[in-house]
């Protein structure tokens, strides 16, 4: 197993700028996933280590070598593709072998590896089978399996689960957290779907444009997340996002007021910040730290203008008279109705402080937090 | 509410029904008629056919207009030069459009824009510009007057054929072929192992429409192939029609041993053919 | 794709561009400079005008290039309108035994211009031809087919209809076919009849392919040459005789090369002409 040492990477089609100087390091036996909206070149950059596409400018190693001229087939890695790609006219057993046979492997260590990885993936007793008798689910650990024979130094996943359909994505999600154990291998994956990336991955890389918007664990993306995009592109249902005005900056504790809030909050930050009074902030807040639970200092109050019953939540989106609504994530049985004139409540600490530019203003993490990441976690954002 | 009145009284559609399907009927009847008399006048002897009254039945000549048929001009010959020309083209032709059609659709290169527009230009330039200069260059200058090698090599430059095997390899998934770039296989050995076996179906479509098109050639074979040892079957068609006197019983014979065949092989592979057309000319 | 392939693609490619550059390119400049040449002495002399001025004044080109026209005008917009009903007809649910229909029309596809060609010429003799026999039998006079020139022009075009009607109806039957069927569906909750969907949703929708069609039949009748060499030998008189056969009479019984170029880039540049002339006034509807 290797890490990925990738330094200044860029590419470009013509004019087009798609990778624009991309700096990660990907520990051995890492699990990481590339996560962003589409077009944003998570695939672009899996496509460049993998050899596919050229590297027009930068760096990439794998196992500290460096690898930007060494063909695709030696650069022992090996890709999962969205589409599966498996070979539709060799059988499971062809599949798994034509790339072994290309590397002049012994007959015997072959037919091993094969009956092994079968084993594996419960895919033994379909080995004769040709992809098109197979179900979605059995190509889908064909197409694993095809990469596991190689044993390479790098696992690359391209969407591997977006073709799936719901039940069997989340069954599959669970082997493939299985599989990482078992093999204990460096394995990077590009996904559009947050649920796949927080559940699988050690840390996830999230990308816009081309570029890194943040690289860290799930929990460091969702309880500091290093600018606006990031908070608003983690978490379902989408944060809650307000404009604010600073009206005191007592060193590490900032009091801002808005028009959603019926009083000034005040907000503990992890260093003592500098914001003149006037100053112009983005506050945001989870919808699940939206309830309506009387122990908490501040309220939102407005009409209920939707309910979405998604059995263990309620979605309610709270006409406050902003234009967009604030979304509250309540209990599956929470007692509201359409058109009910409902307040909720939050806590000061559980909401985050962006600049106008975008960038977080570093905030002390609430106690809950804390205690999931360990103290540690805290300098990261 | 019309549609369901429309289910409901299916009169209308009654009345439809028939005259289309007797339409379609007399227009069956009068399109296969050619085919059908050319079986017939095959089997009668040319007093019968010059008798000037209708023949609707098969005669028992065709042996005999088979043999004169013979006498005249080699046919047997003629159609195995004809299964020779057509088979060579047929097969170079898929080798040269294959190839260049796989290049086309999975290599982005310099020069391939302008290779494409070049091939789609030369689908709108008639045959015919070509062949006084070609008769001039392969037959004056190479000295491959009368040769198989003469009449089979304008078929390997066959635009039509790049063009729908480009498309063809189009449709493939770019991810396989990818796969098999990372499993470590060459470039020829990915074309040859992974594109060629999935574009299989696509490929006997090309090759029998190429396969007819050699058959069928008339002009250039007539230019090239000079002998009647070499010649191909529509030209010893041409050549019997030419003579003074026209035995019309054993020409029907030559006629319908070269077209009975394909008419089977139509009935057999229809749908290929139909496909390579409509495949061909659309997309 | 994968890349450092530089060279990879043009070998895929070079067997056809060597074939073509030799085949098609060379040859396509070669007659074009050809066409300028008096290949009639000896050496070949330049002479910008001496082929191409002989076209305008060459009463035999003229009538040959008449007779072309001629036909294309007769045959081509009648053989379209009939593919046009065949692959309906073809398409639709209300006909049987659909098989037999397709092999009885598509099947001459499969059939030689030079073997069709014969079998018509024997069909429509004059004297004992089947279908003069036919016409005699419900009280019709015989029809002179190759007697006189207005049936010789009948002749061809008909030979020429049954013979490439399937092939059109083919390629219009796939354009039917892709046609989504949804919008029959939901014009028919519009409450329209079959006639309004066929004028309304089956005819627009299909006029790219008819356009198609149109060119490729088009070229194919400008080249026109194995129907009347063997059916009519261009006769009566030149009536039937093409601007191709012209070619070949020019290039091949009087080896004039240069004056059988100078007619075959005629014919290229017509067809083309011909071809932007439809593109613009059925192609620019399409679009609105």
């Amino acid at each position: 197993m290797a890490n990925v040492d990738i330094k200044e990477l860029r590419k470009n089609y013509g004019a087009l700028d798609v990778i624009k100087g991309i700096n990660l390091s990907i520990r051995e036996k890492e699990f990481t996933c590339f996560l962003g909206p589409s077009g944003c070149g998570k695939s672009t950059l899996l496509r460049m280590i993998a050899g596919l596409e050229d590297i027009d400018e930068g760096t990439l190693a794998i196992g500290n070598k460096v690898m930007n001229d060494v063909p695709a087939a030696k650069r022992n890695i090996s890709m999962v593709f969205q589409s599966y790609a498996l070979y539709p006219h060799m059988t499971v057993r062809q599949n798994m072998e034509f790339g072994l046979k290309l590397l002049k492997l012994p007959k015997e260590e072959i037919e091993l590896r094969i009956s092994e990885t079968a084993q594996i993936l419960q895919l033994t007793p379909y080995l004769d089978r040709l992809p098109k008798q197979l179900s979605g689910g059995q190509r889908q650990r064909v197409a694993i399996g095809r990469a596991i024979v190689k044993r390479p130094q790098v696992f690359l996943l391209d969407e591997p689960l977006s073709n799936l359909d719901a039940a069997l994505r989340v069954s599959m999600r669970v082997e493939l957290a299985r599989l990482h154990e078992e093999l204990d291998a460096t394995m990077i994956y590009v996904t559009h779907d947050q649920i796949e990336a927080m559940t699988l991955a050690d840390r996830v890389v999230v990308m816009r444009d081309g570029q890194i918007e943040q690289v860290g664990t799930p929990l460091e993306l969702l309880h500091s997340p290093k600018n606006l995009f990031v908070a608003q592109f983690i978490g379902s249902p989408k944060i809650n996002s307000f404009d604010v005005e600073v009206v005191g900056n007592h060193g590490t504790q900032v009091t801002v007021t808005g028009q959603a809030f019926s009083k000034p909050l005040t907000v503990e930050m992890a260093n003592a910040a500098n914001l003149s009074s006037g100053t112009r902030l983005t506050l945001c807040l989870r919808p699940h730290r939206l309830r309506n639970d009387t122990n908490l200092e501040h309220q939102i109050t407005g009409t209920v203008q939707l309910i979405e019953r998604l059995g263990s939540e309620s979605l309610i989106h709270l006409d406050i008279g902003l234009p967009d609504p604030v979304i509250s994530s309540s209990e599956g049985t929470a007692p509201v109705r359409r058109g009910d004139q409902i307040s909720l409540r939050f806590s000061a600490q559980n909401c985050l402080l962006f600049d106008t530019q975008g960038a977080a203003l570093p905030r002390k993490l609430p106690a809950d937090a804390q205690a999931l990441m360990g103290t540690d976690a805290q300098h990261v954002a | 509410m019309r549609s369901a009145t429309k289910r409901l009284f299916p009169k209308a559609d009654r009345w439809a029904k028939i005259s289309l399907n007797f339409f379609m009927l007399i227009v069956a009847i009068v399109w296969l008629t050619p085919l059908w008399m050319m079986t017939i006048y095959a089997s009668h002897d040319d007093q019968m056919i010059f008798s000037g009254s209708i023949i609707a039945h098969h005669g028992g000549q065709f042996l005999e207009n088979f043999a004169e048929l013979q006498s005249k001009q080699d046919f047997v010959r003629a159609i195995i030069n004809s299964v020779i020309v057509a088979s060579a083209g047929t097969f170079f032709g898929l080798v040269v459009s294959s190839l260049a059609g796989y290049a086309l659709a999975r290599f982005k290169f310099a020069g391939a824009k302008a290779i494409f527009a070049m091939i789609i230009f030369i689908l709108a330039v008639p045959g015919i510009a070509i062949v006084i200069p070609e008769y001039v260059i392969l037959v004056r200058y190479m000295g491959l007057s009368n040769t198989y090698f003469g009449v089979v090599l304008p078929y390997l430059a066959n635009a039509l054929g790049v063009f729908f095997m480009r498309q063809t390899f189009l449709a493939l998934p770019q991810e396989i072929m990818e796969a098999a770039y990372l499993d470590g296989a060459s470039e020829l050995r990915i074309f040859a192992k992974i594109a060629l076996p999935l574009v299989r179906p696509a490929m006997a479509s090309l090759a029998i429409i190429l396969f007819i098109a050699c058959w069928n050639d008339y002009l250039w074979p007539l230019l090239v192939l000079t002998t009647e040892a070499r010649q191909t079957a529509p030209i010893a068609l041409g050549r019997l029609v030419g003579l003074n006197t026209v035995a019309w019983g054993p020409m029907m014979v030559g006629v319908t041993l070269m077209t009975i065949p394909f008419v089977t092989l139509f009935l057999l592979l229809q749908r290929q053919i139909v496909s390579g057309i409509a495949n061909g000319a659309i997309k | 794709m994968s890349p450092k392939n530089r060279i990879t693609p043009y070998a895929f490619i070079a067997p056809y561009l060597i074939a073509f550059g030799c085949l098609w390119l060379i040859p396509i400049i070669y007659s074009f400079s050809m066409s300028f040449f008096n290949t009639r002495a000896r050496p070949w002399k330049f002479d910008m005008l001496h082929n191409w001025g002989r076209l305008f004044e060459d009463a035999l080109f003229l009538a040959t290039l008449k007779n072309t026209f001629l036909i294309i005008l007769v045959q081509v917009p009648f053989m379209l309108a009939l593919a046009v009903i065949f692959a309906v007809f073809l398409n639709s649910k209300l006909l049987f035994l659909k098989g037999i229909y397709r092999f009885a029309i598509f099947a001459p596809i499969v059939v030689a211009d030079a073997a069709y060609a014969v079998i018509f010429r024997l069909l429509f003799n004059d004297d004992f031809g089947f279908v003069n026999q036919l016409l005699n039998a419900v009280g019709i006079a015989d029809i002179a087919w190759t007697g006189s020139s207005a049936g010789a022009i009948a002749l061809i075009s008909i030979s020429l209809t049954w013979r490439w009607t399937g092939y059109n109806a083919v390629i219009i039957l796939a354009g039917l076919q892709s046609i989504p069927k949804d919008i029959y569906e939901a014009s028919e909750l519009d409450g329209a009849s079959r006639f309004t969907q066929f004028l309304y949703i089956t005819l627009p929708n299909l006029k790219p392919v008819i356009l198609l069609c149109l060119v490729l039949s088009t070229f194919g009748t400008l080249q026109l040459f194995t129907e009347p060499t063997l059916l009519t030998e261009g006769g009566p008189g030149v009536s039937t005789t093409t601007v191709a056969m012209y070619m070949y009479q020019q290039g091949f019984k009087s080896f004039n090369f240069g004056y059988g170029s100078a007619i075959a880039y005629f014919i290229v540049f017509i067809g083309l002409g011909l071809s932007l002339i439809q593109f613009k006034l059925l192609g620019s509807k399409s679009d609105a």
